[in-house]
């Protein structure tokens, strides 16, 4: 991506090494929930226009779509992107008796995300000390043309993968930040590296 | 004051320790416990005061205690966590309550406790609400389509009342004005022969005097040449032969017009009777083949004999004009090819041809009476009408699919046994033909 991220070097890798930590909590809490291993990949920090986002995020074949607001000292929204293989197992992990109907289903993903996106967040806000609070989750059917007609230009993402080791099933999560968001966590950043 | 206000929040809230075991209920949940439960809900397990959706409320609230991160469930997913009644015992409006709910993490300030807020919302209205929307728009759905349904039929039925309205009134008039015309026609043609052999006597009288000429004195010899020459003789008696003979062949032709508009509207008094289709195939093919040599005829049938009950004349008739288009759709090389199948009650007739094919824009009007691609003079139009009328009056079917340039299929389909009732129109319609 050629557009300069609003991040210097050293911000990104402080911002990358505390995602790390706050991912790692998040797949262990889930870990213990489920009591199975749960896998992440190392998070990754671009900048991206909304149709690049749409690219990112929805063209994803076999998924299904959630998003989530928090607010707080940092504004956002979490989406994440689940696949629909493996999501029996994970069920089954997660007490439900099969077979699944629509609405265990779509509890199911709503509480993952719930589960997931709250961890990475809580561990952020803790490590960054902002206080933020998540809303609850709606499951989000996007639209392309929507996604051409956003008003914002750039926004910061930050993204990382969570894989679940007995079966196919895997979860992406990502966090977007507005711009004021953006200028706080800088901030933030700056007074941890100083 | 703070706990009073709690108390009588208009949503239910309840704290539950890390035993799930109930610390505290607002008024909201208390109203709608069993009255035996009231004094002695605290310190009992949540799970075991709202059963019904115990296994659910557990994992809920473990995942709070072991996450310290809220959860969250909607009525979309699981209306009825808690067994509670929404409101209106009285006036009948009473359902099971439709909630929402959150389960948030929090502390005790002074013991450090870890508990589980649970925020319990009445969405009853709104789930109501959005259901009857719901309900609505699929009832919407529904009557939308069997409109469309109703439509495409009504378009069908349209155009097929237009095709069988064409037909019939075409086969009337056509009866009529065959009727009409074939009196004058009569008397035309006997008058014409007459005056063709009046003219050779006059030809022969005035061809006498002339031979004659030479016997006359000059004065009388020189009047009658001038005569002659005045009259333009010469060309006279060259032309009134060729005259006679082009309106004789052209009153042939009317007479042919007239005998197919007969055709077409089936004046036939043979009646209904078994007939072999097998036999009417092969006649026509030998009938077909001698006067449109190019193509190669193929006859196709597993049986026999392949017998129906039907008009053989008109069913002739209708199986000949498809046969005479498919070999005149062949110039050079090419074949026909005849099969007749038997498909339960019925036998299907297919003709098809590899020759020029039917232009797209005229698929639409091949059995539309006068409707012809040939030259004028060559065509009447009349063939498909004909064919067309002769099968749907054997509660039959007649489809035609093509490609330019590969060639034409002909399906006709007839039941081997007409229905009672058509069978009484049928003769009916071909018991009292109008006479010519």
């Amino acid at each position: 991506m050629s557009i300069v991220l609003p991040l210097d070097e050293e911000q990104r890798d402080a911002l990358q090494e505390l995602l790390n930590i706050s991912m790692g909590q998040a797949a262990n809490s889930l870990a213990q929930l489920i009591e199975t291993k749960i896998d992440i990949s190392i998070p990754k920090i671009s900048a991206v226009t909304p149709t690049q986002l749409y690219g990112l995020l929805f063209e994803t074949e076999g998924a299904f779509y959630t998003r989530q607001s928090f607010l707080g000292d940092v504004h956002g929204e979490v989406m994440s992107v689940l696949s629909q293989a493996g999501l029996t197992e994970v069920a089954t992990l997660m007490d439900y008796e099969d077979p699944l109907s629509e609405e265990d289903i779509q509890e199911i993903i709503l509480e993952l995300c719930n589960i997931l996106a709250g961890a990475c967040l809580a561990g952020l806000s803790e490590q960054l000390e902002l206080t933020t609070n998540l809303n609850m989750p709606t499951l989000f059917q996007p639209d392309k043309s929507n996604f051409d007609d956003l008003k914002w230009q750039h926004s910061l993402v930050m993204e990382v993968q969570f894989v679940i080791a007995i079966s196919s099933f895997s979860m992406r999560v990502v966090f977007c930040l507005d711009d004021e968001s953006l200028a706080r966590m800088k901030n933030t950043l700056d007074e941890l590296l100083a | 004051m703070f706990e009073q206000l709690v108390g009588k929040l208009p949503v239910g809230i309840g704290i539950v320790d890390e035993q799930f075991n109930v610390v505290y209920l607002n008024d909201f949940f208390l109203d709608r416990l069993p009255h035996d439960l009231r004094d002695c809900y605290k310190d009992t397990p949540v799970t075991d005061l709202f059963q019904g959706q115990a296994k659910f409320l557990k994992r809920r609230l473990k995942s709070v205690f072991v996450l310290q991160h809220p959860s969250f469930s909607y009525w979309e997913q699981r209306p009825h966590i808690f067994p509670f009644k929404s409101s209106r015992p009285i006036t009948g409006e009473e359902t099971q309550m439709y909630q929402n709910m959150e389960i948030l993490p929090i502390k005790d300030k002074s013991s450090g406790q870890k508990l589980a807020c649970i925020f319990l919302q009445d969405v009853t209205a709104q789930a109501s609400y959005f259901r009857a929307q719901q309900k609505l728009s699929e009832a919407l759905k529904k009557e939308h389509e069997a409109q469309r349904k109703l439509i495409r039929k009504l378009d069908t039925a349209q155009s097929q009342l237009i095709q069988a309205e064409k037909m019939a009134s075409t086969g009337q008039l056509a009866a009529g004005i065959a009727h009409e015309i074939n009196n004058p026609v009569g008397f035309v043609n006997a008058n014409l022969n007459t005056l063709g052999q009046y003219a050779s006597h006059l030809i022969s009288i005035c061809d006498g005097v002339y031979v004659q000429l030479e016997q006359f004195n000059n004065e009388l010899k020189e009047q009658i040449d001038a005569l002659f020459q005045s009259n333009h003789y010469d060309l006279l008696k060259e032309d009134i032969t060729e005259l006679i003979e082009e309106s004789s062949d052209g009153l042939t032709r009317v007479k042919d017009i007239v005998e197919n508009l007969k055709n077409f509207s089936l004046e036939n008094t043979e009646g209904v009777q078994t007939v072999d289709v097998c036999t009417i195939c092969n006649q026509l093919i030998t009938l077909i083949s001698a006067q449109y040599s190019a193509p190669h005829y193929k006859f196709e049938c597993e049986h026999e004999k392949v017998e129906v009950m039907g008009n053989p004349g008109p069913l002739k008739q209708a199986l000949m004009n498809v046969m005479i288009n498919a070999a005149q759709a062949i110039e050079t090389k090419g074949f026909v090819k005849l099969s007749v199948i038997e498909k339960g009650d019925s036998v299907v007739i297919k003709i098809l041809d590899s020759g020029c094919g039917i232009p797209v824009k005229h698929r639409k009007r091949v059995f539309e009476p006068f409707f012809t691609t040939k030259p004028e003079g060559q065509g009447q139009g009349l063939g498909l009408s004909v064919a067309y009328t002769a099968i749907e009056q054997h509660q039959g079917k007649i489809s035609i699919s093509s490609k330019e340039n590969k060639g034409t299929v002909v399906e006709i389909t007839i039941p081997k046994q007409l229905s009672c009732l058509e069978n009484e129109s049928i003769d009916r319609e071909l018991d009292s033909p109008l006479t010519p």
